[in-house]
């Protein structure tokens, strides 16, 4: 071995130095990098900016402003004939209701001295929502013995007078508005200031039912809520056993043919059919063929099932296919029958990867809108379903219809409530998702 | 072996064109090769033999710096290229691998025309300035990798259109095609056919004629037959590097005796 | 209530069984061909699954032939002009149950409620008192009906339970028979779970007959009312409601292709760059960071992009290039819906391109570095041409989902069918015009609900033949590097 290291041989070019060729094409490279680096970084901004406009869009739809206010309850006018019976006293409406209110807050305006700024009467009584008279009619109606006393009164502010605290509705909106004037806005800062107006956080907007045009203040996800909870029962009950059962058939038992073949290419189809021709499908079949009711969560389950159950069976195959074949081996040499192996030996090691499939399957159900607004469930629905199996054709709404349904609404504090509904619907999401991942990660077995 | 002198002769007539000098390589904590000095001459073929797993390729991919692309590598000690660290801050691995060429174990022809695949190392280093010229390094390439022939009248078909020992030949074309001044060969021969292998082999001691050639082998004749200095690796060591002929017949070290005669490997 | 029923009874066949099974063998199992448990499965299976696909079945027709029957009592003088058949029966179905609520309320007998539609004006006043109100008086021909649709429903949830429990029962004992040592109860068991796992997997392909047979008959009823020559041709999409429409689909289709190519433009370059970012230069730690984070994108729910294109996107674009550059007004317009939609994509082209990425053998890489190339020029020249397949494949797969979208379109694109150019204006496609032509009160007679068929039928077709073309490309394409 020789110990002559090579001398660098002049005229050459050396290493040490970059061309220029290589110089440009080094710069090609960081531009490239740079590009693929920009995607990403738009993908992500992309993604902020959704979740950052939506939260900052419905955050407020938890948080409600009130009148606190003494309501006396005038027995003449609520209760003629002193009977305090809950039938008679029924015939008097909200109508007869909402005076008693204004009434409530005209005592609390004096009791603080703030000027009534030159409002009439009834234009005192629009910073209370329609919904509270309602509201009170109600708790009158539950408990009659209420009549006669002077109860303080907790009354939901009037959208506009909310929104104002929100800083949707301002001094100069107010004036082009026919609803709202600056001089109420005026009146309601002043209440503010004397503590008879105040903001909390607001349960009717996860429990309340939907309400009308002219009270967003008053609307809630209550009924859409146990609509989509009765569907997600109905999805899980058939879709589960459904797609188990034929994941396991295809995986396990179907011969190669044709006939099966043609079952796996169907499948693999039906997953990328656009959701709106399961509408279709649902209105067509379950609605106008077989003539179940519309808006009902029956019908929404039985469609998001059929649109489910290829979501699902594709990764349940894909769980029970990595079982590796010696588990099965092992179970048919010891004498068990091919169905003995599969329920008992393949099945539980498939099923963390079945299940994870089988929740995200759902979550992906939940946030389904387009096939639901083709069987009915865009309409207006202020009942509670019952209780099931009954309340499972009683009609309904459901969670993303109820976002979609309140964007159609004139009235832009809606748009604030279809935001908030949309974080309930996402942290439902991320609920079952972060389940998937935790089961998966628990239960992830490699062979 | 009658031409024997002849070969001693020419080792001693050429220039040393790498040189490693005390080189060490990591894959994360494990210490694939230990200390490694070698030689390559210029215009002769040297030869890396070992029982698999004994470093030769990864020593080999060291010389071009291929071991770049895996993140957890770590090469330490110096090793040169005509007196210049190939591992220096200011080397463009890009630049090196132009002058150091590689042909790899399995042929892999990019899915392009055979004309394409040739033409690839002379477009992107910008080497010719014309169609024309291109073609002729293209004819060249493919003429001195013994391919010419069977290829002119389908220049634009794929290159993963031929049989395996022509793609071998293909991507030493390829290879070539760059002008290198060192190429690299990792079991060139190990997916072909004993026909196949008896033409690259041959096409190998052609090319030593231009090209300082180094070539990673698991077959000893083969070594034997196309090599003029050998070197043999074991366990991440280098056991023993000398002249074929005295490897194979008087090697110092008992190890490589062992290896040689089948004892282990 | 007849679930539980049959439900207990699949419980006490599955214990008689056993039981029985032991006793024929003389309480010893190993005379038994199959194991005790399994004739109690058998017996539990007879029991239980007829009875309940009968109930499933009767739930799902009993509906249509009564109202079928319910429908033949009116006559068309029942009917009044400006109103339905559809209508009237659905004040059918709520008089029903109006009769229903007032018979239980007053204690009705049966001949009690046929009186009933003697006195319509009272049975007004009457049935508004259960909380069914009625817009006009109940004629005759639509009281009949409502007594016949009650009295069938009646009868027909009476006639289910005691066919269900007959059914239920009969093969309760007829498994029970069957029960000897020698029967093989494991092979007959499993031959019957094996056919319930069958059918399993036909409810897939039944899907597909549904979905195609419900698109096919509804289009044709439509094609009978509204040549189809004039769907396919005519360039004006105008519903009128009072007939004389014209149904063109090409502006709807236009304006799916325009908000589809919008939404690639954006997702392709991004989503490729991300997959090439993500598989060819990102550190391991990176893409266990970045890729499930890409993905979220794809788990968020339609109607959350609808409503960022709503409120967010569509004021945005408004106010700093529509307006600005004299293109338009309005805040919903096919920009709006496409870019949204293009950062909805963006995984799926992503993901697949990803995995169409890694699955370029790592030699052809290492032979073009060996060469001296750089990177970015092993990408660009040797792996996305050998991933060009895969990748359009992805693409395709894309575009599919972007032609089928409907809630983001819904809310971003507007409602006006146009054939226009500009990307500020407001257009609608094929989805908006199912939604709008199948919400609020359906009738299934008049060309304007019918159309909404024949444009889901035009969907599906698109979307499948782009499915089906995606998928053999990329099988295609793995088969090449196997």
């Amino acid at each position: 071995m020789t110990d002559a290291t090579a001398e660098f041989v002049p005229g050459r070019r050396s290493l040490l130095t970059v061309d220029d060729r290589t110089r440009r094409r080094n710069a090609a490279e960081a531009r490239f990098r740079l590009y693929g680096l920009a995607a990403v970084t738009v993908a992500l901004i992309a993604l902020a900016l959704l979740l950052v406009s939506i939260f900052a869009n419905g955050v407020s739809a938890f948080r409600q402003t009130y009148v606190a206010i003494p309501v006396t309850l005038d027995a003449a006018k609520l209760d003629k004939s002193g009977k305090l019976d809950p039938a008679v006293m029924a015939k008097v409406t909200t109508v007869g209701y909402a005076p008693l209110l204004t009434k409530g807050l005209q005592a609390a305006m004096e009791e603080n001295g703030i000027s009534d700024q030159g409002l009439k009467a009834k234009a005192i009584g629009a910073l209370i929502s329609q919904d509270a008279a309602a509201q009170l009619r109600n708790m009158v109606l539950a408990d009659p013995t209420l009549v006669g006393q002077t109860i303080s009164f907790e009354a939901l502010a009037s959208g506009r007078i909310d929104g104002y605290f929100k800083g949707r509705v301002t001094m100069e909106s107010a004036k082009l508005d026919s609803n709202v004037s600056p001089e109420q806005l005026a009146l309601a800062d002043a209440l503010k200031e004397a503590d008879i107006l105040h903001s909390r956080f607001n349960m009717g907007f996860i429990t309340a039912p939907d309400a009308s045009e002219q009270r967003p203040e008053a609307a809630g996800l209550g009924v859409a809520i146990l609509g989509s909870l009765y569907m997600m029962i109905v999805v899980l009950v058939l879709s589960l056993p459904i797609g188990v059962a034929a994941s396991i058939y295809l995986e396990e038992f179907a011969p190669k043919n044709r006939f099966t073949d043609l079952i796996e290419v169907n499948i693999s189809n039906l997953a990328a059919v656009p959701s709106i021709v399961y509408g279709i499908l649902g209105l067509a079949i379950f609605i106008n063929f077989a003539g179940l009711p519309q808006s009902a969560p029956i019908v929404g389950g039985l469609v998001l099932t059929l649109m489910t159950l290829p979501r699902i069976i594709i990764p349940a195959r894909a769980a029970l296919k990595a079982v590796p074949p010696s588990i099965r081996d092992a179970a048919l040499g010891v004498g068990a029958s091919k169905m003995q192996s599969v329920f008992h030996h393949v099945l539980p090691l498939a099923a963390p990867g079945i299940l994870t499939g089988m929740i995200i399957g759902l979550a992906q159900a939940l946030g389904e809108t387009a096939p639901l607004l083709l069987i009915g469930m865009v309409a207006f629905v202020r009942e509670y379903p019952g209780a099931p199996p009954e309340g499972f054709f009683d009609p309904a709404s459901a969670l993303p219809v109820q976002v979609y349904n309140w964007t159609q609404r004139a009235d832009p504090a809606f748009v604030e409530r279809a935001g908030g509904a949309i974080i309930v619907l996402l942290i439902f999401l991320v609920t079952m998702n972060a389940a998937a991942i935790l089961l998966r990660r628990r239960f992830e077995r490699r062979w | 072996m009658n031409d024997m002198t002849r070969r001693e002769a020419e080792i001693t007539a050429t220039a040393i064109k790498i040189s490693a000098r005390n080189a060490q390589v990591y894959y994360g904590d494990n210490h694939a090769i230990k200390d490694v000095d070698v030689d390559i001459h210029d215009r002769m073929v040297t030869a890396f033999i070992g029982p698999s797993g004994c470093g030769k390729s990864t020593f080999l991919r060291c010389l071009n710096r291929m071991n770049d692309t895996i993140p957890s590598c770590r090469v330490e000690g110096r090793i040169t290229l005509d007196g210049e660290d190939i591992y220096d801050k200011r080397v463009d691995p890009v630049q090196l691998r132009a002058k150091v060429g590689m042909v790899f174990q399995k042929p892999n022809p990019f899915p392009k025309s055979i004309f394409d695949n040739v033409a690839y190392g002379p477009r992107i280093h910008g080497l010719t300035r014309s169609k024309a010229e291109l073609d002729e390094v293209v004819e060249t390439s493919l003429r001195r990798a013994a391919l010419w022939k069977e290829v002119k009248d389908r220049l634009h078909q794929p290159g993963t259109g031929l049989s395996g020992g022509q793609q071998q030949r293909l991507c030493i074309a390829r290879a070539i095609a760059t002008s290198p001044e060192v190429l690299l060969m990792d079991e060139p021969c190990s997916a072909l056919d004993p026909i196949a292998t008896a033409q690259v082999e041959e096409l190998i001691d052609e090319l030593r004629a231009q090209f300082s050639v180094v070539i990673v082998t698991h077959s000893m004749q083969q070594a034997a037959r196309v090599s003029q200095r050998t070197a043999f690796f074991h366990l991440g060591n280098l056991v023993e590097f000398g002249e074929t002929t005295q490897i194979f017949t008087k090697p110092r070290d008992p190890r490589t005796e062992s290896y040689i005669t089948g004892r282990i490997g | 209530m007849i679930l539980l029923v049959v439900l207990a009874l699949a419980a006490t066949g599955f214990l008689a069984g056993r039981a029985r099974a032991l006793k024929t063998a003389g309480g010893d199992p190993r005379d038994l061909h199959s194991l005790p448990g399994y004739h109690g499965q058998m017996v539990l299976l007879f029991t239980a699954v007829p009875a309940l696909l009968l109930m499933a079945g009767w739930v799902l027709i009993q509906p249509a032939v009564i109202e079928r029957n319910a429908a033949a009592v009116l006559t068309p003088a029942d009917i009044p002009s400006g109103s339905s058949a559809a209508l009237v029966m659905s004040d059918v179905r709520r008089i029903a149950g109006g009769l229903d609520a007032l018979a239980a309320r007053e204690g009705l007998s049966e001949a009690g409620v046929a009186a009933l539609g003697a006195d319509s004006g009272g049975l007004r006043d009457r049935l508004g008192a259960v909380g069914v109100a009625l817009g006009g008086e109940v004629g005759p021909g639509v009281f009949e009906a409502a007594n016949l649709y009650r009295t069938e429903t009646r009868g027909g949830r009476t006639a289910m339970t005691v066919a269900v429990a007959l059914t239920a029962l009969g093969g309760l004992f007829l498994s029970l028979r069957r029960i000897r040592p020698d029967l093989r109860a494991r092979n007959v068991s499993e031959s019957f779970v094996l056919a319930l796992l069958i059918g399993s997997s036909l409810i897939a392909v039944l899907t597909t007959v549904g979905i195609i047979a419900s698109l096919l008959f509804e289009s044709l009823n439509f094609f009978r009312l509204y040549p189809i020559k004039d769907f396919l041709l005519s360039l004006t999409w105008n519903p009128q409601f009072r007939g004389g429409s014209e149904l063109g689909i090409w502006p709807l289709l236009w304006g799916t292709l325009y908000v589809s190519l919008i939404a690639l433009l954006v997702a392709t370059p991004i989503g490729l760059m991300i997959a090439i970012y993500l598989s060819e230069y990102a550190s391991k730690r990176t893409r266990t960071i970045v890729k499930p984070a890409i993905e979220i994108l794809a788990g968020i729910p339609t109607i959350v992009y609808g409503l960022f294109a709503l409120v967010t996107v569509g004021p945005m674009l408004r106010d700093y290039f529509a307006q600005p550059l004299g293109l338009g007004s309005s805040s919903s317009s096919v920009m709006t819906a496409g870019l949204v939609m293009g950062i909805m994509v963006i995984p799926f082209v992503s993901s697949l391109s990803d995995d169409i990425i890694n699955a370029v053998p790592q030699s052809l890489r290492d032979g073009s570095l060996g060469l001296g190339a750089t990177p970015s020029e092993t990408i660009k020249q040797v792996v996305l041409p050998a991933a060009l397949p895969g990748v359009v494949g992805a693409i395709l797969l894309a575009a599919s989902r972007a032609i089928g979208e409907t809630m983001i379109v819904v809310m971003g694109a507007g409602a006006a069918a146009k054939l226009s150019l500009n990307p500020f204006e407001a257009m609608t496609t094929v989805t908006v015009k199912i939604v709008s032509q199948l919400t609020g009160d359906t009738e299934f007679a008049s060309p304007e609900t019918l159309v909404a068929f024949a444009l889901g039928l035009t969907l599906f077709t698109i979307t499948l033949a782009l499915n089906i073309f995606a998928l053999y490309i990329v099988r295609k394409y793995r088969e090449q590097y196997e």
